[in-house]
């Protein structure tokens, strides 16, 4: 599959001390009516590294911010080194020695790698900025993790980003470091060289716990996995007991996990297509109608057939703060899905901006549905036109203050508008057939968008964007955070969505791009690096490669 | 009058009244720019220093002492700084309608206890020429011809830059307003860090208030600060939160409107309602030269977002 | 120990921001008593005065009512703006150049009939205040530029406008040397509500016409320019798909932009309706109440209708509400200033008050403080 699993294995021998350096004994944490941790034991010994391994949701997030003083336990205690310590902020965790590299990384971007690693920890009153970068540049060189001290952390990539983070542990003397799915933002190279930097730490006496759901990698670096399923720690086993990857799915999901499942999925997990569900209530196609292909002033219909519905030639922006976009070309027909794929930071974001009109090109040309970009966004037509699921669900596609009625009309309020005004008990009607067939919880339409999880916002936006019949769709990592349901839920709705439009597919996962793709477009740096279709065995075998920057070689 | 020699002879003179009458927006200026780098959005700079300027005349029309009449100053606004840290870093207010009832509170407080004092004069700031450096041509009558709390402004700016990069507590005051959680990752306080940079932000727009009571004016009249708070906030804009920008963009203000006002003594015909006006256009145009370099260029990330509690 | 801690509250109270008001009210008052207390005068008493000033008698209601319609008008129009979270501070200057506009037609065209004369002044009024507002919005969305200094900026300039046509072009030759405009003719003057002749003419009884007269006192017919600017502004942003958008622009400016949302041109629409109602507020005003162009036609109504808005909340009706009692509050210092002689900032200071004290009680409905509860002490387990 990907660059990981070619990784031979080499788990460095366990430091196997008697005592263990952290006991968490009996921890439980309520949020409300939620459990999201209980009574869970666990043991953390010194040069060992140890995978926390769950889907989302099971609570390994809860339990590690409990154990690194963000959060306080409901019930049971901490015992670092045989003794009862009480965590009132991360600063008594660090005290103990406990120190976590968080997902969304707590950096300052505006100032440079020194001044973030030694924040808090800088010596004396006054500091000396040359100082501080000797401090620093001795400290990553002792570790193998490469950094300019010098340079400001806005510029960085995510890898060098993550390593600044580990250097601020290890600043502190951290003993016990967290991880929080350190892969999810790395290339495949990025994360060989993390696991690296991870083992040497190990074999110097720290001790490591590290969150993530990707079993291949759980496999090559842990020494001992434990598994948490909805609160509760439901196996512990060392690596060595687990043979292959089926048999670690297994003890993660409680059952079998068929082969290839991940993209043989039946239409039958789809709740608003089973006949019995449709009920009595009125459904959404009902309601909404016949839309018919809306007419352009001008060019009467738009598009014929055989055009493609989105394409851009040679375009470039650049952007003050990140790489921007080099000269991208591609074209995408109806019937096809093109999954974009790279790393997060390498000119995805500026490039749907630019497709959304809210970009400018610095030359080249997009043209939607075939008509040029700053055209089509004049006349947006009210449905048979571009559909958008972005990535950031909270802060792009929802409006957290207002009801599932108004973040329903967000993007579909001209299919319920005529001289002006809104038909808002149309517009109720319909958002409650979606929530109905979309299977949205909880299914009160008054519910505000940041009363949703991600899982059922994400439900809201895909219904909400295939309700227009879109015949161009850009889907932004559309299932990240989402669990395994939910996840080929979001799967399938874009294979039947592909049947009526054009898909270009942005996302960070290998797996995702090549379960749903026609083909593929490896990003780097703001280029693309190679295009090609799935079928191509030779190119998809150098994906990780490609996704590092190094071109591919012809044939 | 032709030629353009007395177009140039009262450029001195201009650029002095522009030290002078820019003390007072440099002092707020610089308080409002420590508030802001450390986070907090403070509106309310207007009724700040009228505050600060009503105690610092009672001070000094009391006991005699300017000097007492500036610590007045600075202590009263202080005080209006702990009102906005108590509305937004306790009670998780909005910072802009905080600072804007702030300014409406303050002017008006300021104005009605001050009413029985208007006219009435006090000792102030007298001038004195510094010895040896006030005879250097040109630089002498611009900068060393002035009074005490005009010298004391000069080591401000370098004073905080040294604060800011040099020392344990500028690096966490600027890492609070760039990204709090990190900072209270590293084991500090943002909350304490914003509540120090309200005080110590509090005291210099209190300073700036004092400044026209008991040195630009000497005595009470209502609404004496006219403005000048808003200005002092454009003008942090202006500087891209650099003190040292601040102080250049503070006579730049204040020496174009110096200098319009000495051409039309002239007898250029410039109307007087538009030097009237002047301060204010000078203030969006200050605004305007900013926005060129791009929005929000240099402002702190987390500038005007209130601490989550409890976290 | 820190045995508490700030949990935010999943519902808001159902009565709190009731009770919050109340009490943040009457702590206001009391700051108030203790200032004037603070001037050696009677600060209870004088709350009294402030009080039965603003709502104590019936004839005090016809002068809260007269000082409510500015009030309103701006509030709806600044409530628009900040819906749009654009901090529109600038219904002062917005008033005032609207108010020149309206008085540049009165002026110009003194021979005009009633039915040309309304609305060509209404018309200029609401126009000049929402250009001006517009400039703000422009610069704002073109360059970025931040809109409550600029607002704030074109407040002070609109008033040395103000001053300049009213020191110079425009001063009444007959006035004294006053800084006076001529009267307006006639038909450019907006006549009071209360009208005896009209209301027995449509057959009420002499009592109940005594009532209204002093209920409506000096209030005049731009009350009903209130409810029209009202009930349009509340049904177009329920019903309005430009009101959807523009509270959709407000909750997340982002959002609004992916879903194709004009969000600049919204902007400036809501930045030009502010300006026409503060614009049009002004107009009335002058006409009805002084019938000519003078100095203190500015007297803050456009700060006034910033607090309103807030404390409202942007709610249309809660903005009549808060309208009608900062008016009164506005005639109660009146009061205060005849008969104790202290300055006119006092109202200021009073809206100042109310403002950080609601705001500060805003937290007691957004959040709870709550125990902690106790660590688990060794092996008690779950």
């Amino acid at each position: 599959m990907s660059a990981i699993s070619q990784h031979t294995n080499s788990a460095p021998q366990p430091g196997g001390s008697a005592q263990p350096v952290v006991r968490l004994e009996g921890i439980s944490k309520f949020f409300g009516q939620v459990r999201a941790n209980y009574d869970i034991h666990l043991s953390i010994g010194a040069g060992r590294i140890k995978a926390l391994l769950g889907e989302n949701g099971a609570g390994k997030s809860t339990l590690m911010s409990i154990l690194a003083g963000r959060l306080q336990p409901d019930f049971g205690r901490i015992v670092v080194d045989g003794e009862h310590r009480v965590f009132r902020s991360p600063k008594d965790a660090h005290l103990a020695g406990i120190g976590m590299v968080y997902q969304h990384f707590m950096l300052i971007d505006s100032m440079s790698v020194a001044d973030n690693v030694l924040l808090g920890h800088e010596g004396s009153f006054r500091i000396s900025p040359a100082k501080m970068r000797e401090r620093v540049a001795k400290l990553s060189a002792e570790y193998g993790l490469e950094v300019d001290p010098a340079a400001r952390v806005g510029s960085l990539s995510m890898g060098e980003r993550q390593r600044v983070e580990i250097l601020k542990l290890l600043c502190r003397q951290s003993r016990v470091l967290i991880f929080d799915e350190p892969t999810a933002v790395l290339t495949p190279t990025e994360a060989e060289q993390l696991f690296k930097a991870m083992r040497r730490m190990a074999e110097q006496g720290k001790s490591i716990v590290f969150i993530s759901h990707k079993l291949p990698e759980v496999l090559e670096i842990s020494d001992e996995i434990s598994i948490l399923r909805r609160g509760e720690v439901v196996d512990n086993f060392v690596r060595a007991q687990v043979p292959d990857e089926a048999e670690l799915a297994r003890r993660m999901l409680g059952r079998d996990l068929r082969k290839g499942d991940d993209i043989a999925l039946s239409a039958e997990i789809l709740p608003g297509s089973s006949a019995s569900d449709a009920g009595t209530a009125q459904g959404l196609k009902e309601i909404m109608g016949e839309l018919p292909l809306p007419k352009i002033k001008g060019r009467g219909k738009f598009l014929a057939q055989s055009e493609p519905v989105l394409s851009l030639s040679g375009v470039r922006c650049s952007a003050q703060d990140s790489v921007g976009v080099h000269d991208v070309s591609f074209a995408i027909a109806k019937g096809q899905i093109l999954a974009l794929l790279g790393v997060a930071g390498n000119g995805q974001k500026e490039l749907v901006e630019a497709i959304c009109g809210l970009r400018g090109l610095d030359s080249g040309s997009i043209s939607i549905l075939d008509h040029p970009v700053d055209e089509y966004w004049k006349m947006q037509p009210p449905h048979g036109g571009l559909g958008y699921i972005p990535e950031d669900r909270r802060g792009v596609a929802s409006c957290p203050d207002l009801d599932l009625v108004d973040n329903f009309l967000l993007t579909t309020r001209k299919l319920f508008s005529r001289y002006g005004l809104l038909d808002r008990k149309r517009a109720m009607r319909a958002t409650k057939a979606l929530i109905r067939e979309h299977n949205v919880l909880p299914g009160n339409p008054k519910a505000k968008g940041s009363e949703l999880s991600g899982g059922n916002l994400q439900k809201l936006i895909v219904g909400r964007e295939l309700l227009r019949n879109p015949r161009c769709i850009i889907a932004e990592n559309p299932t990240q955070g989402l669990d395994v349901a939910a996840m080929e839920e979001v799967w399938q709705r874009l294979r039947i969505a592909k049947e009526s439009s054009g898909i270009l597919l942005v996302t960070g996962d290998v797996s995702e791009a090549l379960a749903l793709a026609d083909y593929l477009a490896v990003i780097y740096r703001g280029k693309i690096v190679d295009l090609f279709s799935v079928e191509d065995r030779a190119k998809v075998e150098r994906i990780g490669l490609m996704m590092a920057g190094s071109a591919s070689l012809a044939g | 009058m032709d030629g353009f020699l007395p177009y140039l002879l009262i450029i001195i003179p201009a650029l002095a009244a522009a030290v002078s009458t820019g003390t007072s927006i440099l002092y707020a200026t610089l308080g409002e720019l420590v508030m802001e780098r450390a986070g907090v959005l403070n509106l309310g700079v207007e009724g700040m220093m009228m505050v600060g300027c009503l105690a610092s005349f009672l001070g000094c029309y009391h006991t005699g002492s300017p000097w007492f009449g500036l610590l007045c100053g600075g202590v009263a606004a202080m005080g209006m700084s702990a009102i906005h840290g108590a509305v937004c870093l306790f009670f998780q207010g909005s910072q802009v309608v905080s600072g804007l009832a702030l300014t409406l509170f303050g002017v008006g407080v300021a104005n009605y206890l001050g009413t029985p004092y208007i006219q009435q004069k006090v000792v102030g700031f007298a001038s004195f020429n510094v010895p040896v450096l006030s005879s250097i041509p040109v630089l002498g009558p611009i900068f060393f011809q002035h009074d005490a709390m005009v010298y004391l402004s000069f080591f401000i700016p370098p004073l905080l830059w040294f604060l800011f990069m040099r020392t344990r507590y500028g690096l966490a005051l600027r890492s609070t307003g760039e990204n709090p959680e990190a900072v209270r990752a590293a084991g500090i306080s943002p909350s304490a860090v914003r509540w120090s940079a309200l005080m110590l932000g509090g005291f210099l727009v209190g300073m700036g208030g004092a400044y026209l009571a008991l040195a630009s004016m000497r005595m009470w009249v209502d609404n004496l600060v006219s403005g000048r708070g808003w200005i002092a906030v454009a003008l942090v804009i202006f500087a891209f939160w650099r003190p040292g920008r601040a102080v250049f963009g503070v006579y730049l203000f204040t020496g174009v409107t110096a200098y319009l006002f000495r051409v039309q003594a002239l007898g250029v015909g410039i109307p007087s309602s538009f030097l009237n006006m002047l301060p204010y256009l000078m203030t969006l145009a200050v605004l305007f030269a900013s926005s060129l370099k791009g929005r929000g260029s240099g402002a702190p990330a987390d500038l005007g977002n209130n601490l989550k509690p409890g976290s | 120990m820190s045995g508490w801690r700030i949990v935010s509250r999943t519902e808001p109270r159902e009565w709190g921001s009731v009770v919050i008001f109340a009490v943040a009210f009457a702590l206001s008052l009391l700051i108030c008593a203790l200032l004037l207390a603070v001037q050696g005068k009677d600060g209870l008493g004088g709350i009294g005065l402030l009080l039965s000033g603003g709502f104590g008698h019936l004839y005090s209601y016809g002068e809260t009512l007269l000082k409510a319609i500015p009030i309103f008008l701006c509030s709806l129009g600044v409530a628009l703006c900040f819906r749009l979270q654009v901090w529109n501070i600038g219904a002062e200057g917005q008033y005032v150049i609207g108010t020149l506009g309206g008085c540049w037609f009165a002026l110009s065209f003194p021979g005009l009939p009633v039915w040309l004369m309304m609305p060509g002044m209404l018309a200029s009024a609401m126009l000049a205040g929402g250009l001006w507002a517009a400039v703000a919005a422009v610069l704002r969305q073109r360059w970025g530029m931040n809109e409550i200094i600029s607002t704030l900026m074109l407040n002070y300039i609109g008033i040395e406008i103000l001053k300049h046509l009213i020191y110079g072009p425009w001063k009444d030759p007959a006035g004294m040397n006053f800084p006076v405009s001529p009267y307006f003719a006639e038909s450019a003057i907006i006549g009071p509500v209360w009208n005896p002749d009209f209301w027995t003419g449509i057959g009420l009884s002499d009592g109940i016409v005594d009532t209204l007269a002093q209920l409506f006192g000096r209030a005049h017919w731009g009350i009903l320019s209130c409810l029209i600017a009202g009930a349009l502004c509340s049904f177009f942003l329920r019903k309005g798909m430009r009101g959807f958008e523009i509270t959709a622009a407000g909750s997340n400016a982002k959002a609004a932009r992916f879903a194709g949302i004009p969000y600049s041109r919204l902007v400036v629409l809501v930045m030009f309706v502010c300006g026409a109602l503060a614009g049009l507020a002004g107009m009335q005003e002058t006409s009805a109440t002084l019938n000519r162009l003078e100095p203190h036609i500015v007297v803050g109504y456009g700060y006034t209708a910033v607090v309103v808005a807030w404390l409202a909340k942007l709610r249309t009706m809660r903005i009549a509400f808060f309208a009608f009692i900062l008016a009164g509050l506005r005639v109660g210092v009146e009061n205060l200033q005849l008969e104790l002689q202290i300055s006119s900032s006092f109202a200021n200071t009073l809206e100042g008050i109310i403002l950080i004290t609601v705001l500060a009680g805003q937290f007691f409905n957004d959040y709870a403080i709550r125990r902690k509860p106790r660590q688990s002490v060794p092996g008690a387990g779950v």
